[in-house]
């Protein structure tokens, strides 16, 4: 039994199996796809972008005990983008930090799980974001804490390229940097779509990597599909005396091949896409096992 | 040119030290805040780029381990303090008033007052006390932090009651928002006042003419404004009203009885301590002739206070003159 009162304290299996991961991914696609097509509310594209992201960050890097969400020396994740809400909570589910059937209530009246993910859930949502560009300032504010207590614990902070459009991020950008959080990981889930459409068409935020090396930061541009790339990244990352930007290139939909590519902010999923999405998602998975 | 050995010579101000006294000022704020952060070691202090104006030098000087300069950044140094608190950590935000409410409002929202993180925000410079102008002066900020769920706003009067205060507020758990006016050298040294508690009024005079409701730097004013009216015969209630959100229920019963309730506050007179002693007057069913003092619905400009207070109204003078209207109207 690992021992609580370490930082070596191995709360929860995790595995870096490749296979498995993907897996895993593609599970929780079907999860996105079941959440969001009965009631038509929630972000589909996004969280079909994400899910090896959210498969590889829950199932292999991130140290949490399902058993003790509030252990102090956890891991903490913060979704900046916190709309992207179907992946989030199939994830959380997934991993056994809330109960399935509590996830079904998702967007129901009453139901803690909002479309953006607030700390109603529970301490599982270790912040209130969505308001976008807060969440690295979070982030760094737990970052420092866990510094100054001489902890092992990592905060995670992903959000969306798009978001870089908020000035708070570079006053955040600029202070970890300035600050060297080597404890402090930020991922760019860099899908390039934002409500109106592609990013490039509203701001350029390009290049991503440029500025936040310019800003002191440890950067690696990624596949973010790419899972032993994505587990090689996050591992150099542990290793920095800096805080780190993965810039994680995803697509939209990816997983769907009837999907893929559509910059789709906010998408509805009648019955049948919905169908067909989980036929293709199963065809993937065939060919996936092969 | 400046001759390099002449410089050491050279007064640097920074604008908001209304005088030469301000630099040897007791820092009533900056050691209380040392004190309670040697009782508990969770509390830590976040700065943006004004150390020495909100007298966290002395906190820096004497904790540095526990002592963050955020840089001119007070979005991202209120979203870090929820970082830390949600770590378990006490952190006190320091600014001028105007950017440490204003400026990050969705952030306090978000990050401090949803979550009900264990967040101070100090704030210096309230309402008409700067040279600077328009940019400086906060005449907004207590109803801003006023109309936030979870948030306890608390304007203090003295060196006695900012001690007091700072001791309450770290002991409180929960956000606050803390609006202090500057040392400026004026105050006598003084221990903490060992009737302050957050929530509750303190009758600083009693009579049975009107009441006279103010915080902050407006106690003094209101308690020279009922010293003149005492000369011509009449006699006021005076309270200092420091916690003005949640206000104390007890003032309703005080001025039940009184034919007219005056409120003075260095801020707009539009959701401030006005706005929130009006709503619980009426909401009580206290019906009496009732005022504001305080800025009106305006801007104002760069001044010396004592300038500014008279031009905007906010003067024993203009006191005084409500009183005498409410007493006018009254006869038949």
């Amino acid at each position: 039994m690992f021992d609580r009162a370490t930082g070596d304290r191995q709360p929860a299996s995790r595995t870096t199996e490749v296979e498995e991961l993907a897996r895993i991914a593609r599970s929780l696609r079907r999860d996105v796809i079941n959440l969001v097509a009965p009631t038509g509310q929630g972000y589909v594209q996004q969280g079909l972008g994400a899910a090896d992201l959210f498969a590889v960050l829950y199932f292999s890097e991130l140290r949490l005990d399902p058993l003790d969400p509030e252990w102090p020396d956890r891991d903490r994740f913060l979704l900046s983008t916190a709309h992207n809400t179907a992946i989030f909570y199939a994830t959380l589910a997934a991993r056994g930090l809330v109960a399935c059937e509590a996830v079904h209530s998702y967007c129901g009246d009453g139901s803690p799980f909002e479309i953006n993910a607030s700390e109603r859930v529970g301490t599982v949502i270790e912040a209130t974001l969505g308001s976008l560009g807060q969440g690295l300032s979070v982030g760094i504010g737990m970052a420092l804490a866990a510094r100054r207590r001489h902890s092992q614990a990592r905060t995670y902070v992903l959000l969306g390229d798009g978001e870089l459009q908020e000035g708070q991020l570079w006053e955040a950008a600029l202070f970890a940097g300035s600050a060297r959080l080597s404890n402090l990981c930020l991922i760019v889930d860099d899908n390039r779509m934002q409500v109106e459409g592609h990013i490039d068409q509203v701001v350029t935020v390009a290049p991503i990597d440029a500025k936040f090396a310019a800003f002191g930061w440890a950067v690696e541009t990624v596949d973010g599909h790419d899972i032993s790339a994505l587990l090689a990244s996050l591992e150099r990352a542990r290793g920095e005396e800096r805080p780190t930007c993965l810039v994680a290139r995803t697509l939209a939909g990816k997983g769907v091949p009837s999907l893929e590519g559509l910059l789709a902010h906010n998408l509805k999923l009648p019955p049948t896409v919905a169908s067909r999405a989980l036929t293709e998602l199963s065809q993937s998975a065939r060919e996936g096992s092969r | 040119m400046i001759a390099e050995n002449d410089r050491d010579s050279l007064e640097v101000l920074d604008f908001t030290a209304r005088n030469a006294s301000a630099a040897p000022a007791v820092k009533h704020y900056g050691e209380a805040l040392v004190a309670a952060a040697q009782r508990d070691p969770r509390i830590v202090c976040l700065t943006a780029d004004l150390t020495l104006p909100t007298e966290t030098d002395l906190f820096r000087d004497t904790l540095p381990d526990r002592f963050h300069q955020i840089g001119i950044a007070e979005a991202n140094m209120i979203g870090i303090a929820g970082g830390l608190a949600r770590s378990g950590e006490i952190p006190f935000v320091h600014s001028f008033c105007v950017f440490a409410t204003r400026r990050c409002y969705d952030q306090i929202a978000m990050q401090v007052a949803y979550p009900r993180a264990n967040v101070k925000i100090v704030g210096v410079i309230p309402g008409l006390t700067t040279l600077l102008g328009v940019s400086h002066q906060a005449i907004d900020d207590l109803a801003l932090m006023r109309a936030l769920p979870n948030m306890t706003v608390i304007e203090p009067c003295g060196p006695g009651d900012v001690r007091a205060a700072v001791a309450a507020v770290a002991a409180h758990e929960g956000p606050v928002y803390l609006r202090l006016k500057r040392a400026d050298g004026a105050d006598e040294s003084a221990s903490a006042k060992s009737d302050f508690q957050i929530g509750r009024m303190q009758v600083l005079r009693r009579g049975a003419d009107g009441v006279l409701v103010a915080c902050g730097m407006m106690v003094a004013i209101a308690l020279r404004a009922a010293e003149t009216l005492a000369c011509e015969g009449l006699s006021l209630t005076v309270v200092d009203m420091p916690t003005v959100k949640p206000l104390d229920p007890d003032l309703a019963e005080l001025a039940r009885s009184a034919p007219l309730v005056i409120v003075a506050e260095n801020h707009s007179i539009i959701g401030g301590l006005g706005s929130a002693v009006a709503e619980l007057l009426l909401e009580e069913g206290v019906h009496t002739g009732f005022r504001r003092i305080g800025v009106g619905d305006s801007f104002a400009e760069g001044g010396s206070t004592g300038y500014l207070f008279e031009k905007y109204g906010l003067s024993k003078r203009a006191i005084i003159d409500a009183v005498e209207d409410l007493r006018q109207r009254r006869r038949p």
